[in-house]
């Protein structure tokens, strides 16, 4: 591997063993995270239950490990869906350009003019909750931010003299976006997509602890944090075990999302060169 | 120097601005024996009791519960009527009652209640409020000097019930509504109302014969469970209502610190099926799903003790309550052998039953802003899987939107059955066919019938028997399952007496109340 993206690998590991836990965690569990035990409930973290139990008498760790998967799939998701279309939208407007660039530059001003959490909260509460339902709100504010980004990528490739070159060689339009276009703005998309990871995965996670995510039972992380809120001073394991993930979590796809942007900003590595 | 002089100002100015934001402001010293500050979760914009003015709404709750408005005639802690403003009545006909007034009341501005003021309130109420005429029913009314007759344009057997709801407090109509304060006869009167807030201070004027103690009173509104708790531990307040059940345990355990007054109330929390539901329509699916509620550890647990598990709508206090009913039993094996019986066995082996290719999937639909009902809708859910019934719960706010829509199996819900301690408007207003309420679509012959009979009987021994008779029908046919019955806890510090918990939920500030 290229000295340039040696800094990357511990954050590619912690990455690896998050979403490793996150798709294998049915096999992961200790025990079954939905299975009720109401005699054993609000057990404190002991050897049985190494992360004690919640109100239900289910083990904290198996739902932690559960909620792993249900956060970051939605989360990942989420992120695909707005990076992609909204990059698509861009790609599109900085290619085209005309009425279709302006038509949908001001649709994306009107959402960028959104305050993105409260709209969120506005739109799930009008859904009626669910994951499905807070992710689509998410979605529905968040595409316009790439749409910018790409459509200000692809308004400085258009003007490159390979794009020239291509249109004189009789390449199409579409042909052009996905040849020339695209391949040239996934790096600073891929950059604002790693370092949106955490701001996703804890807008998800807010919107669960609000009663608009995740709906019971399923392991989710806000959503148990919300379970266990009153319960803080006297069962603190509760609610702290999920906020403790969320916060690796978080810590870790940012500190990823930080040193991707290190690696590939083009003043480090003339440095390296110099 | 000037630098030093600079950060050392701003320091202080940033150490005020955290601190001064830490501290909040205080209406009041809650160490001042002649002031109480009263932390409550149920006064505020969401439950429609924001103000003072009994005739608008829900706010009637406001003016009985915090001590500035009082009824005709009151419940004791059998839920059984006694005069309070009146001194007793007369039932001249079926559709004729009179009202004779005590010689002693006066409102808080000093002004008797008499007939002609009675009068008053009344139509003002009967014009303005949306369910009043609705329940009374009244075609006239007549006053005399110290008397009010009322004639119904029908048989209402439980007009005095409805008289002592809060919306029929007793105001002076002649004094209006100011900044959202009315004039009321109760033992302290509000000087300055808020959504979130109402400030009350000692009815000079009042007329009963204890008369109240405190000098000020403060109702604070705190919507965040947690809030509460911490407000009460760090002693901002002198009492509160509504703590979760987690946090209720952080008192109870230091006695020496915290008093608790617990009472059980006619709230309950039940769940109706939907008749609409073609899987629904067969006793034996109904059956099955009642019997797999665990009551007993759902209030034990989950409510930890603060509920008695129900049988049918009504406490076990009342004379219809719980003690005259019956209901299936937990049973979880009964359930799967009622469930084969009509025909649903898990073929497929994925852990649900399933019929003609189909498995029993249902759609169970309740709100989170009472706290009981997630942790209801999350224990059936568990429950109904062990008997292979998949139950998808959609815990929403915005409810209203689904019970339109009819998106939804069964709906689960909080309500007080017997608020003025009469069982009719229970079954009037979820029960019987066409009912506002009826989120079940329930429609009974038998229970239309009945309902005519108890709408045209007098007397408290006869209309219990009528509703023991028609609770007992629902039971039979599991139209609903009752969970829990509310056990109402307020927590104070322990110099405050004369604060308790009533089984109406009505009367809270009361001339008791006193620091010691």
């Amino acid at each position: 591997m290229s000295k340039r993206y040696r800094p990357l690998i511990p954050f590619l590991i912690l990455t690896g063993i998050l979403i490793f836990v996150a798709v294998f965690a049915p096999f992961l569990t200790p025990y079954d995270p939905y299975l009720q035990d109401l005699e054993g409930a609000l057990a404190a973290p002991n050897s049985t239950n190494l992360l004690g139990t919640d109100r239900y008498g289910r083990d904290v760790l198996s739902r932690v490990i559960m909620g792993s998967q249900t956060t970051l799939c939605a989360s990942l998701l989420l992120l695909l869906t707005i990076s992609v279309f909204g990059s698509l939208i861009g790609a599109i407007c900085g290619y085209k350009g005309g009425k279709i660039d302006i038509f949908l530059m001001r649709m994306s001003d009107i959402f960028l003019a959104f305050p993105q959490m409260i709209f969120a909260v506005a739109a799930a509460g009008v859904l009626g909750g669910g994951l499905f339902n807070a992710a689509a709100a998410l979605a529905v504010i968040g595409w316009p931010k790439y749409a910018r980004i790409s459509r200000g990528l692809v308004l400085t490739v258009r003007s490159m003299p390979y794009m020239d070159a291509a249109k004189m060689a009789g390449t199409g339009s579409i042909e052009m976006l996905y040849r020339h276009v695209l391949p040239n703005i996934a790096g600073p998309v891929l950059v604002t997509a790693a370092l949106d990871i955490g701001t996703i995965i804890m807008e998800l996670a807010g919107l669960s602890f609000l009663g608009l995510g995740a709906m019971p039972p399923t392991a989710e992380w806000g959503a148990m944090m919300n379970n266990g809120r009153s319960m803080i001073q006297t069962a603190p394991w509760v609610i702290l075990s999920p906020g403790a993930a969320i916060f690796i979590t978080v810590a870790v796809f940012n500190l990823l999302g930080d040193k991707i942007r290190d690696v590939m900003d083009p003043k480090n590595q003339r440095r390296e060169v110099f | 120097m000037r630098r030093k002089k600079f950060l050392a100002i701003a320091a202080a100015v940033l150490s005020m601005t955290i601190f001064g934001g830490c501290g909040g402001e205080k209406a009041q010293s809650p160490d001042d024996k002649k002031s109480f500050v009263y932390g409550t979760m149920a006064y505020g914009v969401a439950m429609e009791n924001v103000g003072t003015n009994p005739h608008e709404s829900y706010v009637g709750w406001s003016t009985l519960r915090y001590g500035i408005g009082e009824t005709l005639f009151k419940f004791n802690e059998k839920m059984e009527l006694e005069p309070w403003i009146a001194k007793d009545f007369e039932q001249i006909d079926d559709y004729t009652i009179k009202i004779n007034l005590k010689e002693n009341v006066v409102f808080s501005n000093g002004k008797q209640v008499d007939g002609a003021a009675v009068k008053a309130c009344l139509d003002d109420l009967i014009e303005k409020h949306d369910r009043a005429p609705k329940d009374l029913k009244i075609d006239s009314i007549t006053s005399d000097s110290l008397s009010v007759t009322i004639h119904s344009t029908e048989k209402v057997p439980a007009l005095l019930n409805y008289l002592s709801d809060p919306y029929g407090c007793i105001i002076d109509t002649e004094a209006g509504e100011h900044d959202s304060i009315v004039v009321g006869t109760g033992p302290y009167k509000a000087v300055k109302v808020t959504d979130t807030q109402i400030d009350l201070v000692k009815n000079e004027n009042y007329w009963g014969e204890v008369k109240p103690k405190m000098d000020k009173v403060t109702i604070r509104s705190i919507p965040d469970g947690d809030t509460l708790t911490m407000a009460m531990q760090n002693g901002e307040l002198d009492a509160v209502q509504g703590l979760p059940y987690s946090s209720l345990q952080l008192f109870t355990k230091e006695p020496d610190k915290y008093k608790i007054s617990r009472t059980d109330t006619s709230r309950i929390y039940q769940a109706a099926f939907n008749y609409k539901t073609p899987e629904l329509q067969d006793l034996n699916v109904r059956k099955a799903i009642s019997m797999s509620i665990d009551k007993k550890n759902f209030t034990e647990v989950l409510l930890n003790g603060n509920g008695t598990p129900a049988v049918g709508p009504f406490p076990a206090n009342l004379s219809f309550g719980d003690n005259a009913v019956r209901t299936v039993d937990y049973n979880l094996d009964e359930a799967k052998s009622l469930l084969e019986k009509s025909g649903w066995k898990d073929t497929d082996g994925d852990g649900y039953v399933d019929k003609n290719g189909k498995n029993l999937e249902l759609r169970y639909l309740t709100y989170t802003s009472r706290q009981e009902l997630p942790l209801l809708a999350e224990s059936a859910q568990a429950n109904l899987k062990k008997i292979g019934i998949k139950l998808n719960v959609n815990a929403t706010d915005n409810y209203k939107t689904f019970l339109k829509s009819g998106d939804y199996d069964i709906f689960s819900k909080a309500i007080v059955t017997a608020p003025t301690g009469d069982p009719e408007y229970y079954f009037t207003s979820h029960i019987v066919k066409g009912a506002v309420d009826n989120a079940g679509f329930y429609d009974s012959p038998e229970i239309t019938e009945l309902e005519n009979r108890l709408h045209n009987t007098y007397g408290t021994e006869k209309r219990s028997e009528i509703a023991v008779k028609m609770s007992q029908k629902i039971l039979d046919d599991c139209a609903l399952f009752y969970a829990s019955h509310l056990r109402m806890s307020f927590v104070m510090k322990p110099n405050v007496e004369g604060f308790t918990a009533h089984p109406s939920d009505y009367y809270e500030i009361r001339p008791e109340l006193e620091k010691k």
